[in-house]
């Protein structure tokens, strides 16, 4: 028995002795996305890192991936009551009211202040203002991206269509979406994705909660939003210019990157998958960045808007090393890193330099103009968002796949947002 | 020498029980003092509630009909699970050939990943290009139907699921049970006439109540504890129509963070398996009395 002990003393001491006798400043990045992330993004990042560590020896750089939205967020809040969040949290804007109200972030304000060498003014100040509250700056913002219309000119070319423009009406885009329609090709493909048709509902003059973002009843259901519903409804329904949700779902593709629709709705990260999209018996991919056109959703506002969505990074209260962190989120959020990472495709950048050195780019160009336009998601503003987009999706799904009336959806949605708002426990 | 075997004992099973302590029984104890309190997970700060969050989530009618889901979940694929399950394993009881290969076939999906499972079955329900719809296509009939986003048909089509993935162990428990029959009793049966069906009947199915009640019992439990199917097939759509208790409870805690509500309905679903498991007992009971007194 004593032996025994022995032997696992010996044990212990010698794995002891086998850990790296590294002595650098651990600062742990916690990021979505898992560790085995084979897009070009995510080996650019990578890249950066390793360019981080070289630079600042006396900082190791720990990524802490956790796959998908769905479990970044739980995830975070649970390391955050257990007292083990991360240093360093990337901030996605659909949840960052969570993030900011939780208290779990720092102000990094004060971090801004002190350096000579970092200027707010480099970025876009409406995407800064994301995570500002009052004189307080809880992220740094990476990138974003405002929800557009894709258009394919190639089949318009073919139909003989003129392209759309800048502050097009819903009928313009009916009428468009119409004449693009023929055997094998739709006009517009829909995805009830609720985070991509919100701003449906803001361009036909309607909106989801009152002003003081504690109800739905009387703002989700509203006349301008039933009428929004029963647009993209008559589309599929009637005019047959776009797909139904099932047949979308039964091609197995994205039906716009396939060339089989002319008009598609996406945030910047569409460009990745349109830049690699499926070859056709030609040998030649059935989209190219050379087909697409880019332009605001249409509106019967005469006040274009559209949603966008941001990432960026905050320092969390327990950082053993703010500074450190400091350091990283400025390397991260630099000039050259920013150019190297906006090269693959997946955003608008934050910085107003590297955005206009890619603005040179002819497509990336046609977003310039709708950046105004933007608007930040809710999640910014209300915790828990994602309940929201699940009640108004399942309002469109009930429309669109089991033939309910849009009025009496919408009613039961906002009343059910209601009633889960009111459940919310602790006030804070 | 006893006093030494026992602590010997007790130290073998020391890690398990560990193990069940601190994984399982600490925080279900946990969990339930968070169901007293009003709580939301991204904030330190929680109130002494006492049985409101029970009282709030029996009224509460959204949790109502994830109650009710489940129910309509559990009556239908227990019943039919067993029943399948049964008939399988009669089939694989044949001394045939090569027999265990089909054994092994029909056990592979109680060990295969339940998120893989449910992502291959969502094609199978897929319309038109899906393996169902494809086949209705090839007679000539309707193709167009989206099993999954139909109010109607999405619960059905995640319960018949579950009688494929749930099918190898409840098959290999009826499989111990026939192994298990005397076949004297066949043979006897036999000299009185009992062949065949009449046989099934009067002797496989009698002999097989053991089996069955444990089954049943089993079986109701996991089906009103489904989760992972749902999560990856339907998120309780349509229209919350296969939202089930499993589910529900998910999304109170981890989208909207009512830790200590989701932990009060937890509890009602606890006494709901609890009750429903002393019903079949009591059921049970009075079958094998009869059986024995036959």
């Amino acid at each position: 028995m004593r032996r025994w002990f022995g032997l696992l003393a010996m044990a212990l001491s010698l794995s002891a002795c086998s850990t790296d006798p590294d002595e650098r400043i651990v600062i742990r990045v916690a990021n979505w996305g898992g560790a085995d992330d084979e897009s070009d993004f995510a080996a650019k990042q990578r890249g950066l890192y390793e360019e981080f560590e070289k630079r600042n020896p006396d900082i190791k750089v720990v990524i802490e991936g956790i796959p998908g939205p769905g479990e970044y967020v739980p995830k975070m809040i649970l390391a955050h009551n257990s007292g083990a969040t991360p240093d360093i949290a990337t901030l996605d804007a659909s949840s960052s009211a969570l993030f900011i109200n939780s208290g779990m972030l720092m102000d990094l304000a004060t971090l801004i202040d002190k350096d000579q060498e970092f200027k707010l003014n480099d970025f876009y100040l409406n995407i800064v203002d994301i995570a500002r509250r009052g004189d307080a700056i809880y992220a740094i913002p990476n990138d974003f991206t405002p929800m557009v219309m894709y258009y394919n000119k190639r089949l318009f070319d073919a139909s003989g269509v003129s392209y759309p423009q800048n502050g097009w009406t819903f009928d313009q885009f009916r009428e468009t979406a119409k004449k693009l329609t023929k055997k094998d090709q739709y006009g517009f493909v829909f995805a009830n994705w609720f985070p991509g048709w919100i701003m449906w509902l803001w361009n036909n003059g309607g909106d989801v909660f009152s002003p003081d973002l504690k109800r739905a009843s009387g703002f989700l259901d509203s006349a301008e939003n039933v009428k929004t519903i029963e647009f993209l409804r008559t589309m599929i329904n009637d005019d047959k210019s776009a797909p139904s949700l099932s047949q979308a779902a039964a091609a197995g593709v994205d039906l716009f990157a396939n060339g089989q629709a002319a008009m598609t709705v996406s945030g910047h990260w569409g460009m990745v998958g349109y830049s690699a999209a499926p070859k056709g018996p030609d040998g030649k991919p059935k989209i190219t960045l050379a087909d697409l056109g880019v332009v605001m959703l249409p509106n019967n506002t005469g006040k274009p808007v559209t949603v966008m969505y941001e990432s960026g990074y905050a320092i969390t209260k327990r950082a053993k090393h703010p500074d450190a962190a400091w350091r990283f989120i400025k390397f991260m959020t630099s000039y050259e890193s920013r150019l190297v990472l906006n090269q693959t495709g997946i955003a608008v950048d934050a910085r107003k330099d590297v955005s206009t050195e890619r603005g040179k780019d002819p497509l990336e160009a046609m977003f310039l103009p709708i950046i105004p336009t933007c608007r930040p998601p809710y999640g910014t503003m209300v915790e828990g968002f994602e309940m929201v987009e699940t009640q108004a999706q399942n309002a469109m799904d009930s429309v669109l796949k089991n033939g309910r009336d849009p009025k009496a959806a919408l009613e039961k949605a906002a009343k059910r947002i209601d009633s889960e708002l009111a459940k919310r426990q602790v006030k804070r | 020498m006893e006093r030494k075997e026992s602590r010997w004992g007790w130290l073998f099973i020391a890690p398990a029980f560990a193990h069940l302590l601190l994984f399982a029984l600490a925080p279900i104890l946990y969990a339930f003092g968070l169901s007293l309190f009003r709580t939301r997970l991204i904030s330190p700060e929680r109130e002494f509630a006492g049985v409101e969050n029970y009282t709030f989530a029996v009224a509460e009618p959204s949790f109502q009909n994830a109650l009710w889901n489940s129910a309509r979940y559990a009556l239908v694929s227990v019943p039919l699970g067993l029943i399948v399950a049964l008939a399988v394993a009669i089939l694989v009881n044949q001394k045939l050939k090569g027999i265990t290969l089909f054994r092994t076939i029909y056990y592979i999906p109680a060990i295969s990943s339940g998120v893989a499972i449910a992502m291959l079955w969502q094609y199978v329900y897929l319309p038109e290009t899906g393996m169902i719809n494809s086949l209705l296509g090839m007679l000539g009939l309707d193709n167009k139907k989206a099993f999954l986003d139909d109010v109607g048909s999405a619960m059905w089509a995640v319960a018949i699921m579950s009688v494929f993935t749930g099918l190898g162990p409840r098959m290999v428990l009826f499989l111990a049970g026939l192994v298990g029959i005397p076949q004297e009793l066949y043979e006897a049966g036999a000299l009185d006439g009992a062949t065949g069906w009449r046989a099934f009947l009067k002797i496989t199915l009698p002999m097989l109540i053991p089996t069955t009640f444990f089954v049943v019992v089993t079986s109701t439990i996991s089906a009103l504890q489904i989760f992972t199917p749902i999560y990856m097939m339907t998120k309780g759509g349509p229209e919350e129509s296969t939202d089930v208790v499993g589910y529900h409870i998910y999304t109170e805690a981890w989208v909207n963070f009512n830790t200590g509500l989701a932990s009060a309905k937890s509890f009602v679903l606890l006494v709901a398996i609890v009750a429903v498991s002393l019903v079949q007992f009591r059921m049970m009971k009075s079958q094998l009395k009869g059986y024995s007194a036959a």
